[in-house]
Formats: structure tokens, C-alpha cells, sequence
């Protein structure tokens, strides 16, 4: 059974076709990459995935159940859970506060009550190495640890499937390293992980598979190194 | 971090000492305050009701209703149709309910606005409310205004006192619950707060409906206090934007800001209503646009400084006492 499955999947705003009939698939423990030029539809695909809109056509399974029409909570409850392109932190809240909402509200195995669920959060906390900006606000955050953060809210959520949109755009090397790492770790524990990026060294590193999108279609797919080499993604990047 | 939270906990435990306080002082007053400060208590009590139920949504929401005159207009109704036909009591539990009812249905229609549409819309259901009311007063029972058995001052009094009690002791659970947490980040970022599995629609339009009741019961009240009402009072606008002018004058970024914004703003009125009446609404309106230019935290926030800083200054005083003593 597949993790995640979507069939003609297709989302047009106006005129503008931003997902074309896309088919896609990410296998339960798999690390998946989705690359493409800007534009190229991959944060809309995110969105249609998690519930924020719901496609014109097709269907998008998950562990099997049809989730193309459910609200965005109905599918977290399920155990997909995303980041944000733009963190969607709640900003005026601490670091634990913004976990522990999302363990309260996110996790359906196990209800917390709202006083009890502090040793879950820091013990949460403490897997990702935050524990010591537990209490900072998130203003207080470098970008990296927002990011982080935002990982840690998701995985609160007792998620079996994670997107993560751009999680290591503009981070240092050594931020970058400890964020792939951070992602390897996640399979470990038997998270799927479907990722968004723009860095290359990341994808190719981190990913078992890559599927590249272009105008809203699936162009290419494969093993990163296999997709490095295709004619067509190397005409899109570097052109013509 | 075990210290913190233990802290966290005393805070709490020491704000609803605070609250029980302020209940049991509430009750008691009729026995040491006199007539005239009882009527003058029942004013700031509706008002600070209808402002402390408003801050409960709108406050972590950050959306603005100006629906508050509908639900209270809805409560105040219930009273003259159903006055003299049963207790009072259960007059007040039917105009709450009646505005439970009534703030689902807006609820279900608007909640999914946002910003100012949210704003426009719960400010015309209010006005299509009230000129429905007119309506069917003036072309089916015949009268505009109707008259209302009234109940004595210290009944009026004391439940308003019940009401007002259980609106804080709302507001203080619900400010240290989940539902609470969640309200706040819907506020501050609805997608991402459905996307942490929060039903946002659900927990919106429920905690809507819920402070609603106590706007309606509050209307219930006042109507036989009132002993006349017609649609153009009941469902005044005035209603709707007191409540957020109370709140934002008190602050809301805690539980006693809207209450003290309440207190302070009646009693101003009252005050320029008696000493300047030509020209009340004129400094009335001039001392509301001054505290939204200079005071944007609100009198909390004015008021938690001028603490700190006496704190520090009582703190310098004893240190200078110590010195002089040791010299």
C-alpha cells in the first residue's frame, strides 16, 4: 500500500493551469523530493494534499482513503502533517505553547490533557535539540530554529507523513547540515517524508527519489542521480 | 523549567482568588453601598458583561462582532413578550438561550469571513434585526414600544451580579484552556491552525454562540430594569460598539482589562453626563480618540508599568533605608 497516492490530480486558478493532471506516488518510509522552477505548481500540490484547497479533478489517497474533499484537520488527525513556505509559526505564542497545541489538537491516539502534555512537548523538544528555546517567544528565533520549530508543531501531531515545503531555503551550511540530518532522523522513525527544496546539495543527498514538476506536470522521476542526468530537467534548469 | 510552570500555576490560583473576591464583594454591596451606587453598578455590570463575553471571541479571534446589540436586543425582547408569564429567572435562561440560538445561525452564515466582511456583516444582521422588529411591531402588534413589568433594583442587581460572575469565570477558564490556546492561534494564523488539526469552523462558531448567552441574558435583565423598550433601543448600535471600545480602552491582553475599561469609561460618562451634559459626547469622543493615538495596550498595560515602577521604587527605598541604618 502506498503512503501517499494521487491520480489526475488538477488545479486550475482562472485561466492558469498551477497542476495538470498530475500523478504521483510516495511509498510508506521513502524520503521524496519535489523540484522544480519557481512557479512550477509544487506549493499548490502541497496544498491540495493537506486540504488547504481541494482539486477541480482527480483523487489524492492516503494509507488508501480517498482525502481529495476532507478539511485540512480531518487530514492532520489522519497523520499528515506539513510545514509552511512562509513559516506559519504562531508568533506570538512560546516555542512549547506552539507544540503543545498542536500535540493537543493534532494527535488522535492519545488525548492530552491541556496541563499533562508538558513532558511530551519537552521530551519532543529535546529530540529535535530544542529544548533550551523552549520558553523564548518564536520573535526571539533564529530562522533555522523556526524552522525547526515548525518541524517539531508537525511532528506533534504524531504524523506518519510529513511535507515539508522549503524547510532549508536561506539556512548556513552548518544549519543546513544539522536540518538534513534532522530529516534522515525522521525516517529512522519510520516517518515518510515528501520535501519540497531548492537545495540541491539537500535533495541529492537526503532523497531516495525525485519528482520534478514543470508548468503543473510531472516532467521526470527517478533516483536523484538518474534525474540529475535527464535531458529535460537539465533544460529547465540551466536551459536550452 | 519546573519552577516556571509552578509559577504559572500560582499565577493562576491567584487570579481566581482574585475573581472569588471581586464575586463575594459584588454580592455583598447592597448591604454597605447606597441606592443611587446600586443603579450606577447595574449599568457597569450589563456593560461589562456584554464587554467581557465580546472580548472572549473577538479579543483572541481578532475578529471584530459587532453583533453584540442583536444578541442583547434578543435577550431584551424574550423579556417583554414573556414577562409576568413566568419567574424572571426563567425569562433570563430563555433570552440566553434564544441568543445561543441566534448567534449559531450567524455563526454557521459568517464565520467563514474574514476581516472587515465579518465586521460589515454581524453590524447588518444587527440592523435587519432590529428593522424586522420595528416592522412586525408597527404592522402586526400594532405598537412600537412596549411596556415591561419592572423588577426591583435589587433583584436587577443581583442577577446581574450572577450573570456578570458566571461571564468571568468563563472567560478565566476558557483564557487557561485549550479551546483558549486554540482561539489565539486561529487568530493569528488560521491555516496554520487547521493544519495542527484544530476543527477551526467548530471551535469558532461554538465559542461564539457560547458568549452569546450571556449577552442575551443580560438583555433579559436590563428590559426590566428598563420597564419600556422598542426596536430602536433594544437593538441600539451603540450596544455593539461600547463593548469594543471598552475592551480596547482596558486592554485585552488581560482578563481584568475590559472590566477596567468598563468601570472607567461609565463612570467618565456618568460624570460628564451630570457636570458638562452639552458637551459630554464631545469630550466623551475626544477622550476615546486619545487613547486609541497613546494608549494602544490599553489602561493594562499603563497600569502594569506604573506597578513595576513603584515596585523598583519601594525596593530603592528600602535599600536606602538599610544603608542609613547601617551608616
Amino acid at each position: 500500500m502506498m503512503m501517499l497516492e494521487g491520480t489526475g490530480v488538477t488545479m486550475n486558478f482562472g485561466g492558469l493551469v498551477a497542476v495538470d493532471h498530475a500523478d504521483f506516488k510516495v511509498g510508506q518510509g521513502e524520503i521524496v523530493g519535489l523540484i522544480g522552477p519557481n512557479g512550477a505548481g509544487k506549493t499548490t500540490l502541497f496544498n491540495l494534499i493537506s486540504g488547504a484547497q481541494t482539486p477541480q479533478e482527480g483523487t489524492i489517497r492516503f494509507k488508501g482513503e480517498d482525502i481529495t474533499d476532507l478539511r485540512p484537520d480531518q487530514i492532520c488527525r489522519m497523520g499528515l502533517a506539513r510545514t509552511f513556505q512562509t513559516s506559519k509559526i504562531f508568533s506570538e505564542m512560546t516555542a512549547f505553547e506552539n507544540v503543545r497545541l498542536a500535540l493537543i489538537y493534532g494527535n488522535p491516539h492519545r488525548s492530552f490533557k491541556f496541563k499533562e502534555a508538558e513532558r511530551e512537548v519537552n521530551q519532543l523538544m529535546a529530540q529535535a535539540g530544542m529544548l533550551s528555546d523552549r520558553n523564548k517567544a518564536v520573535k526571539e528565533l533564529s530562522l533555522a530554529s523556526q524552522r525547526r520549530l515548525e518541524i517539531v508543531r508537525a511532528l506533534a501531531t504524531d504524523a506518519e507523513l510529513l511535507l515539508l515545503d522549503e524547510v532549508m531555503a536561506g539556512l548556513t551550511p552548518s544549519e543546513l547540515t544539522q536540518s538534513m540530518e534532522l530529516v534522515m532522523r525522521l525516517r529512522d522513525r519510520g516517518i515518510t517524508v515528501f520535501m519540497i527544496e531548492h537545495v540541491m546539495q539537500a535533495i541529492m543527498e537526503v532523497c531516495d527519489r525525485i519528482i520534478v514538476f514543470h508548468f503543473g506536470q510531472k516532467i521526470a522521476e527517478g533516483p536523484p542521480d538518474e534525474v540529475a542526468g535527464d535531458p529535460r530537467v537539465k533544460a529547465i534548469y540551466l536551459g536550452e | 523549567m519546573l519552577i516556571s510552570t509552578l509559577r504559572a500555576e500560582k499565577k493562576e490560583r491567584r487570579a481566581l482568588i482574585y475573581i472569588v473576591v471581586t464575586i463575594v464583594l459584588l454580592a455583598s454591596a447592597p448591604s454597605f453601598i447606597s441606592e443611587s451606587l446600586v443603579i450606577t453598578m447595574i449599568t457597569v455590570l450589563m456593560y461589562a458583561t456584554l464587554t467581557l463575553s465580546w472580548t472572549m471571541f473577538s479579543g483572541p479571534t481578532r475578529l471584530v462582532s459587532l453583533a453584540t446589540a442583536v444578541l442583547f436586543g434578543v435577550g431584551v425582547y424574550v423579556s417583554a413578550v414573556l414577562r409576568g408569564s413566568m419567574p424572571i429567572e426563567l425569562i433570563v435562561l430563555i433570552g440566553g438561550a434564544l441568543a445561543f440560538i441566534l448567534a449559531l445561525a450567524i455563526g454557521v452564515l459568517t464565520l467563514r469571513l474574514k476581516g472587515v466582511y465579518f465586521i460589515l456583516f454581524t453590524f447588518g444582521v444587527t440592523a435587519l434585526v432590529g428593522n424586522a422588529t420595528l416592522w412586525w411591531e408597527t404592522h402586526v402588534t400594532g405598537t412600537v414600544g412596549r411596556h415591561i413589568e419592572g423588577a426591583s433594583n435589587s433583584v436587577v442587581y443581583l442577577l446581574m451580579v450572577i450573570i456578570f460572575s458566571l461571564a468571568l469565570l468563563a472567560a478565566f477558564i476558557l483564557r487557561n484552556s485549550a479551546a483558549g490556546m486554540a482561539l489565539r492561534g486561529i487568530g493569528e494564523n488560521q491555516t496554520a491552525a487547521e493544519h495542527i488539526g484544530i476543527h477551526v469552523t467548530r471551535l469558532k462558531v461554538l465559542i461564539f454562540a457560547g458568549t452569546a448567552i450571556f449577552m442575551g441574558a443580560t438583555g433579559a435583565v436590563m428590559a426590566t430594569r428598563w420597564r419600556y423598550v422598542d426596536p430602536s433601543l433594544a437593538f441600539d448600535p451603540l450596544i455593539s460598539f461600547l463593548p469594543v471600545v471598552m475592551a480596547i480602552f482596558g486592554g485585552i491582553s488581560r482578563l481584568y482589562g475590559p472590566i477596567l475599561g468598563t468601570i472607567v469609561l461609565i463612570v467618565l460618562r456618568e460624570f460628564l453626563i451630570t457636570e458638562y451634559p452639552y458637551v459630554y459626547l464631545l469630550i466623551f469622543g475626544v477622550t476615546l480618540i486619545g487613547v486609541v493615538l497613546w494608549l494602544p495596550g490599553g489602561l493594562v498595560e499603563q497600569a502594569e508599568k506604573l506597578i513595576f515602577r513603584l515596585k523598583i521604587e519601594w525596593i530603592k527605598l528600602k535599600m536606602r533605608w538599610k544603608r542609613w541604618r547601617t551608616a
